[in-house]
């Protein structure tokens, strides 16, 4: 991955903050054609890295450059090629939704009034209002359609679904799924994992200021651990199990048994076949999960 | 009216300047209304006036008979410097520091427009707004004087009014770079309020106090009040060394606000 070529490229990048906070040694990159989800909980340094990658935050050590400019020195003009929607954003009370956009358009060089109202359309929401009757949902379309409406080639979208009833949550999907086509890059940070799994090829995950993996979603789902739940005519004994390949742990209780397993179920199975089986359940890992049997036993272990 | 920050900033703020244009006009009526009354007591007046401390006598002016002692003594004295540099401190921490606190800075400066220009942008914002306040209040001079006998030659009126806006514009620029620099709208107020009111008061201790002739040189209210522009005319030394403290403050505001991180 040749970082000049790559959409987004972070190598090393640190911001500290005397103590707690900022982020460390961060190094990862998108591609043109990518949605990258940038996942973690709330305070691990997510908006840190997306308000350096604009350069209002500058880094203490390493960088990071957009489309191969360098975010300090070439900030201006990876901003005319970007969409960026802040996590936390307030918009200009007293104009209209219209007159906001129409000022963000002019010192892009003039509004894209087909691009605005398309978009608008789309999330369903009337321009002509004044920005400080909309609920927070609107306001929400608001700051996407400002991120959208100059069509960038870069999206930097922190947090893009909050306050989106599930309806519009769906378009933006579609959104973002067009944007890919067309060859954008698009990185977004969520702590919602269902969102990460639905829209995005390739996670990061940050823990602490710190990068714990960079995976693509499907990996990252292959190496979770499954549970499954079986229901036998007569109680099993635990040692049936053992040396069974990729079982983890086995508990029974009565007639049920609940078995967490990695990788192919089908020696488990096998297992299984000298018992009257009268319920078997797999559970499809959600990422969620896979995020909870990685990082969570990481924590465990360390 | 969107064109740019510059003329973004004059929108919002169109509201809010009408009533300082009316409020300045209201106070100008108010002023020149009362100066047929005065100059018929000027002589009671004067006793008055003699029983103050001679620094504080200087300070609000001494003669109140002729037409610009009296303007000098009840307008220009306090109430119109105070006036106009209230509007640009107001205007001057709000620039960065509002939009900071409000949380629109980041949209704003993820377009293409750099930093400065968008401080520079909103410096010349206070700039225009506070020069077309000055424009209002030499206009009501010269409506409201006339017909209550303050006739004053228009170029020293001029002079004061020029002096009133370079003294606002000196302590806006301060404002504008401390919210530049801090991103606080409070520290930038406070701090600059601070240092008005105290260089105020350097400068009318300095007149009752022998010895303080020193440290009056350091109070932007000397160079306001010593050349006496009603009476004189502009003095360009004293303009200058005011252009300048707004000048240097707004230098010192574009290269804060480039080198700093800012609040999310």
């Amino acid at each position: 991955m040749n970082p000049s070529t790559a959409a987004l490229a972070v190598e090393r990048l640190t911001k500290s903050y005397g103590r707690a906070r900022g982020v460390t040694d961060l190094t990862f990159t998108v591609m043109r054609g990518e949605v990258f989800g940038y996942l973690g909980p709330n305070g691990a340094g997510k908006t840190t890295t997306i308000r350096t990658l604009l350069d209002f935050i500058r880094p203490t050590d390493g960088r990071a450059s957009v489309l191969g400019l360098d975010s300090r020195r070439d900030a201006v003009e990876i901003h005319r090629r970007v969409g960026y929607l802040p996590g936390e954003f307030g918009l200009y009370e007293r104009f209209t939704a219209l007159e906001y956009l129409t000022f963000l358009g002019s010192l892009r060089g003039g509004l894209d009034e087909r691009s605005v109202r398309d978009l608008a359309d789309r999330f369903d929401l009337d321009l002509g209002i004044r920005i400080a009757s909309l609920s927070h949902g609107n306001k929400q379309k608001v700051g996407l359609i400002q991120a959208f409406m100059h069509r960038p080639e870069v999206l930097i979208l922190d947090e893009p679904t909050q306050g989106l009833d599930p309806l519009m949550q769906q378009e933006f999907y579609r959104i973002v799924g067009e944007a890919r086509e067309r060859g954008d890059a698009i990185f977004l940070s969520s702590h919602v994992l269902p969102e990460v799994e639905r829209v995005c090829d390739r996670v990061g995950i940050i823990r602490d200021g710190r990068l714990a993996a960079v995976e693509d979603i499907d990996d990252l789902k292959g190496k979770a651990l499954k549970r499954i739940e079986v229901r036998v005519a007569t109680p099993v004994g635990v040692d049936v199990f053992e040396g069974v390949p990729g079982v983890r742990e086995v508990v029974a209780f009565g007639d049920r048994l609940r078995i967490t397993l990695a990788g192919s179920i089908d020696p488990l199975v096998k297992a299984l076949a000298r018992f009257e089986v009268i319920d078997l359940q797999s559970h499809e890992p959600t990422l969620e999960e896979a995020f909870l049997t990685f990082y969570g036993a990481a924590d465990d272990a360390g | 009216m969107l064109a740019n920050v510059f003329a973004k900033t004059i929108r919002e703020q169109r509201r809010g300047l009408a009533w300082w244009a009316l409020g300045l006009v209201g106070a100008c009526l108010l002023t020149t209304a009362f100066y047929p009354s005065v100059r018929a007591n000027a002589a009671s007046f004067e006793r008055l006036l003699d029983s103050l401390p001679e620094g504080l006598r200087r300070a609000f002016g001494a003669d109140f008979a002729s037409p610009a002692g009296y303007l000098q003594a009840r307008l220009f004295s306090i109430f119109a410097p105070l006036l106009l540099l209230i509007y640009a401190v107001g205007a001057g921490s709000r620039a960065i520091a509002a939009e900071e606190e409000h949380e629109t800075l980041d949209v704003l400066l993820s377009t293409p427009v750099s930093r400065r220009r968008v401080l520079l942008d909103k410096a010349g914002a206070m700039i225009a707004a506070t020069i077309g306040l000055g424009v209002v209040l030499a206009l009501a001079i010269a409506v409201t004087g006339p017909p209550f006998e303050v006739s004053i030659s228009v170029a020293n009126v001029v002079a004061a009014v020029t002096n009133c806006v370079l003294l606002a514009l000196a302590f806006g620029s301060v404002a504008l770079a401390l919210g530049a620099a801090t991103g606080r709208r409070s520290v930038a107020i406070g701090i600059t309020a601070g240092v008005a009111a105290g260089s105020y008061l350097i400068d009318v201790l300095a007149l009752s106090v022998d010895g303080l002739g020193w440290l009056q040189r350091l109070s932007p209210f000397f160079y306001y009040r010593e050349p006496d522009a009603l009476a004189n005319g502009l003095d360009p030394w004293a303009a200058f060394v005011l252009a300048g403290i707004a000048l240097i403050a707004t230098a010192i505001a574009v290269v804060a606000f480039d080198r700093r991180d800012l609040a999310a």
